[in-house]
């Protein structure tokens, strides 16, 4: 018993002071640690002045023999006005603050997609409950007899290079999510959906699905491995040659080789979004 | 409408088919409580599975999941959390304000005989009552309900979704017939507002309970229509096999569009939260006057917030799907609607804080729950700024910090707030006062239990848990949260358990309770000038209204510091 209680006084403390995010490793995933942080100080301020005054208010203003309220309706003008800047003032500096960050890094970061000879392109075709990775072969273009398909549950990206994806899923809305690059994202039926990133460290991280999708939706789990770009070139190189000798194409058009992994998806690339 | 004349009734026509608010009231409170145990067990279940995964559930699991010999599995783990959410918004805690309060506290406070309309009120119960039957039986069917979480996006929630069984086609049905009964209770509520009220009872003489329960209902009667065509949609999606929303390879005919049902469920959806919220902002703002002895204070900025945030409510619903691919321009637009909604909301929040300052603050149950709304909904507003800024919400959507945010929001606030106004309104709904120790041993267990739970949901989600995870240690960047997710387990069931207390209490009271005097708390609203049992019809005489409903401590007064409604501020003296 003693032990469980003090578990329960430790849980009721842990939260904020042991218990971190997943170490950042992308280009781009400080701009959302930073907004989080700014609004975790802002909200813990404004939180210290409501508790404080509710505490200050109930200890000073308690009923007690002799204690008498004072008649205020509060609707003078000078309450109103008071009451009225200090919503702004909220307004101004949480609000205002965060939305002027959050536009600034979608239009540097998040909403601006790399464009260049550089930029690695991969289609996710999630379905319940696997990833499917695709990479689009030596002619440079999707959907065409020389793609490179990824072991299912294994993205592979080299490191400091900006990485498109572009997303449409077999059956159900999926969501792509890195906790380590801070990057979520839909995958809905019908739709390509996209994003982009940039590792900044070579590792082994885990991909999650973070929409609900079935009863297999907690075990959605893949993997992205961030290597050096010559090993992502060896990488693609050895699986393009296997996929040479073992694939013959007669079959395109089936759903499913004997393994169980869809073959025959995959779109030309979309470049409007 | 009732004359207000005594007349016979006989038992069907008083407790079962009756057309008294009251009854129907009480009928709805009744109701709405049997559903927010039923929910909170699901709760203490969902806990299990996240302390002790995959380990069968002690004691009630064999009686529960004898098929697996009590332990959850992936199918009943997706099955429990979908029912916990779709009862505890739409059957415990819809019926319980919009039903119960709403029912039982707008005709007495704006002095009016009934409802606009009795018999549709009574269809509305029994209306309501019936989608309760077919959610009920939901549960016994052989694959057991609907799986598809309570938002039951499509086409997961569809037959090309892969879930078995007819849980989803019952879902969607019971939710159709529930927002029929919201909808005729709605424009009950509406109506008997606009057309009802005493002689002298202009709308900023309304006390701030009726206006929230008044704008939660014209939310409802709006915005219920929308949702109940999205599930009539999806039902037939279920039933005859329409793709209204599939798309993708799983469709065999074109058009169809999953993201529909995410607009047409979340453009009711925010506007949802508010039509919960609504009603406990006036409530608590009612009450902390009360019990605080002194006006509301800015009562008419407070209406006027409160009006603006209904229809701000309205334009906002996008920033649920910032993940969706959303266009730019738009996430832009939702966002900053969305951020806007702080500066009536800060204001209104302001004069809550200023009722307090220089009262004399009665720290008695109600009390204690209307202060700690203020609390739980100061940190619930607050934390929905991280999902409203589009960047920080790639992060934390689909996150424990959102479940830990709404559950702040919707079950913290407004439980709490519910709770508020059971204690207060018990002893006119009753005849009996609830027992005041019990009631401050039912708070403190309460209130530290959900602080806890909640806070600590919403830590895991920063950690990077994601939602709806029936095994999340699978995860390596998660294992680490397994110690403080069995804490917060064994927080929530101590939440549990002190809910018993509240049980015993009712009970306890009901039988052997204190007798209510005419107006325990010396509150001037006018529901509180007529005796218990309150007649059909509720006045003898019809009240007139002559000032307004927080004459506290008024210096005009003298040899007790309250007015009620119907008394001239001369007469008093
Ligand atoms: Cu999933
Ligand atoms: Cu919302």
């Amino acid at each position: 018993m003693g032990t469980l209680f003090q578990s329960l006084i430790h849980s009721a403390l842990s939260g904020i002071w042991f218990i971190k995010p997943p170490q950042d490793v992308s280009l781009d995933g400080y701009r959302i640690d930073k907004v989080i942080h700014y609004t975790d100080t802002v909200v813990a301020i404004y939180m210290a002045v409501v508790v404080l005054s509710l505490v200050y208010f109930i200890v000073r203003y308690r009923a007690r023999p002799g204690h008498k309220a004072v008649y205020e309706r509060g609707d003078k003008k000078i309450y109103i006005v008071a009451t009225v800047v200090l919503g702004f003032t909220v307004f101004f500096s949480i609000d205002a603050v965060i939305e002027a960050m959050a536009f600034k890094d979608l239009k540097e970061a998040f909403w601006n997609f790399p464009k260049g000879a550089n930029v690695v392109r991969v289609e996710v075709m999630p379905q319940q409950f696997a990833w499917n990775i695709r990479y689009a072969g030596p002619d440079g273009y999707f959907a065409t007899d020389d793609d490179i398909i990824a072991p299912q549950n294994q993205m592979h990206i080299p490191v400091d290079t900006p990485v498109v994806v572009q997303m449409a899923p077999m059956d159900v809305i999926h969501t792509f999510y890195i906790p380590h690059f801070r990057i979520k994202q839909d995958a809905t039926p019908g739709m390509i959906t996209s994003f982009w990133f940039q590792a900044k460290e070579s590792g082994k991280f885990e991909i999650a699905c973070a929409e609900l999708c079935g009863n297999g939706h907690y075990r959605m789990r893949g993997f992205l491995t961030v290597d050096s770009p010559e090993d992502f070139r060896a990488w693609l190189e050895e699986l393009r040659q296997e996929q040479e000798e073992t694939d013959d194409w007669s079959d395109w058009g089936e759903e499913e080789d004997d393994s169980g992994v869809p073959q025959d998806w995959g779109w030309p690339w979309n470049k409007k979004i | 409408m009732s004359d207000g004349t005594a007349h016979k009734q006989s038992f069907i026509t008083k407790y079962i088919f009756s057309t008294d608010h009251k009854m129907i009231g009480i009928q709805f409170l009744w109701f709405g409580t049997f559903w927010l145990l039923w929910g909170g067990l699901q709760a203490m279940l969902i806990r299990w599975q996240l302390a002790y995964s995959g380990q069968p559930v002690p004691i009630i699991g064999k009686l529960l999941f004898g098929a697996s010999d009590g332990i959850i599995t992936p199918d009943i783990y997706n099955q429990i959390f979908t029912m916990h959410g779709t009862i505890m918004i739409f059957w415990a805690v819809t019926p319980l304000l919009s039903g119960a309060f709403a029912n039982f506290v707008i005709p007495l406070q704006i002095g009016a005989r009934d409802m606009a309309f009795p018999v549709l009120n009574m269809f509305s119960f029994w209306t309501f009552f019936l989608s309760g039957v077919i959610l009920l039986a939901s549960h016994f069917l052989p694959a057991g309900p609907a799986a598809a979480g309570w938002t039951s996006y499509p086409p997961l929630s569809t037959p090309v979704g892969g879930i078995a069984g007819h849980g989803q086609a019952l879902w969607a049905l019971s939710l159709t017939l529930m927002g029929i009964a919201v909808i005729m209770g709605a424009i009950n509520y509406v109506t008997t507002v606009i057309r009802m009220r005493a002689p002298g009872m202009g709308y900023f003489q309304m006390p701030l309970t009726v206006w929230g329960i008044w704008l939660a209902a014209i939310l409802n009667a709006v915005f219920v229509p929308i949702i109940a065509a999205g599930l009539i949609f999806l039902l037939l999606e279920n039933v005859f096999g329409t793709q209204f929303f599939i798309a993708g390879s799983k469709a065999t005919v074109e058009g169809g569009d999953p993201l529909l049902y995410q607009h047409v469920f979340w453009i009711f959806g925010h506007p949802e939260v508010y039509i919960l919220i609504l009603p406990i902002w006036g409530i608590v703002s009612d009450l902390l006057s009360v019990f605080s002895r002194k006006p509301a204070f800015g009562y008419r900025v407070t209406a006027t917030c409160m009006c603006i945030i209904t229809c701000l409510s309205a334009i906002v619903w996008g920033h649920h799907m910032y993940t969706t691919g959303m266009s730019p321009l738009l996430g832009k637009a939702f966002m900053f609607l969305t951020l806007l909604i702080s500066i009536p909301s800060s204001v209104f929040f302001l004069n809550w804080l200023g009722t307090l300052w220089k009262g004399s603050l009665q720290l008695r149950a109600p009390m204690l729950f209307a202060l700690s709304v203020v609390f739980v909904f100061g940190i619930g507003g607050l934390t929905g700024l991280y999902l409203a800024t589009v960047t920080s919400d790639i992060y934390l959507h689909d996150s424990m910090f959102v479940v830990g945010h709404f559950h702040y929001t919707l079950a913290a606030s407004v439980l709490m707030g519910s709770y508020a106004a059971l204690y207060f309104w018990f002893p006119k709904m009753f005849g009996k006062m609830l027992n005041p120790l019990l009631g401050k041993i039912h708070f403190w267990g309460t209130f530290i239990p959900l602080n806890i739970v909640f806070y600590n949901m919403m830590v895991t989600g920063y950690a990077g848990q994601h939602r709806r995870l029936y095994d999340p240690y699978i995860y390596e960047f998660l294992q680490n949260l397994k110690p403080l997710n069995t804490q917060i387990s064994w927080w929530a069931w101590l939440l549990g358990a002190a809910q018993v207390v509240l049980v015993v209490n009712l009970i306890w009271s009901l039988m052997k309770g204190k007798k209510a005097e005419r107006n325990p708390w010396n509150a001037a609203t006018i529901e509180w000038t007529v005796d218990y049992p309150i007649p059909h019809g509720n006045f003898a005489q019809m009240p007139t209204v002559y000032t307004g409903p927080h004459e506290y401590s008024n210096p005009a007064i003298q040899g007790r510091d309250w007015i009620s409604q119907t008394e001239k501020l001369t007469a008093a003296s």
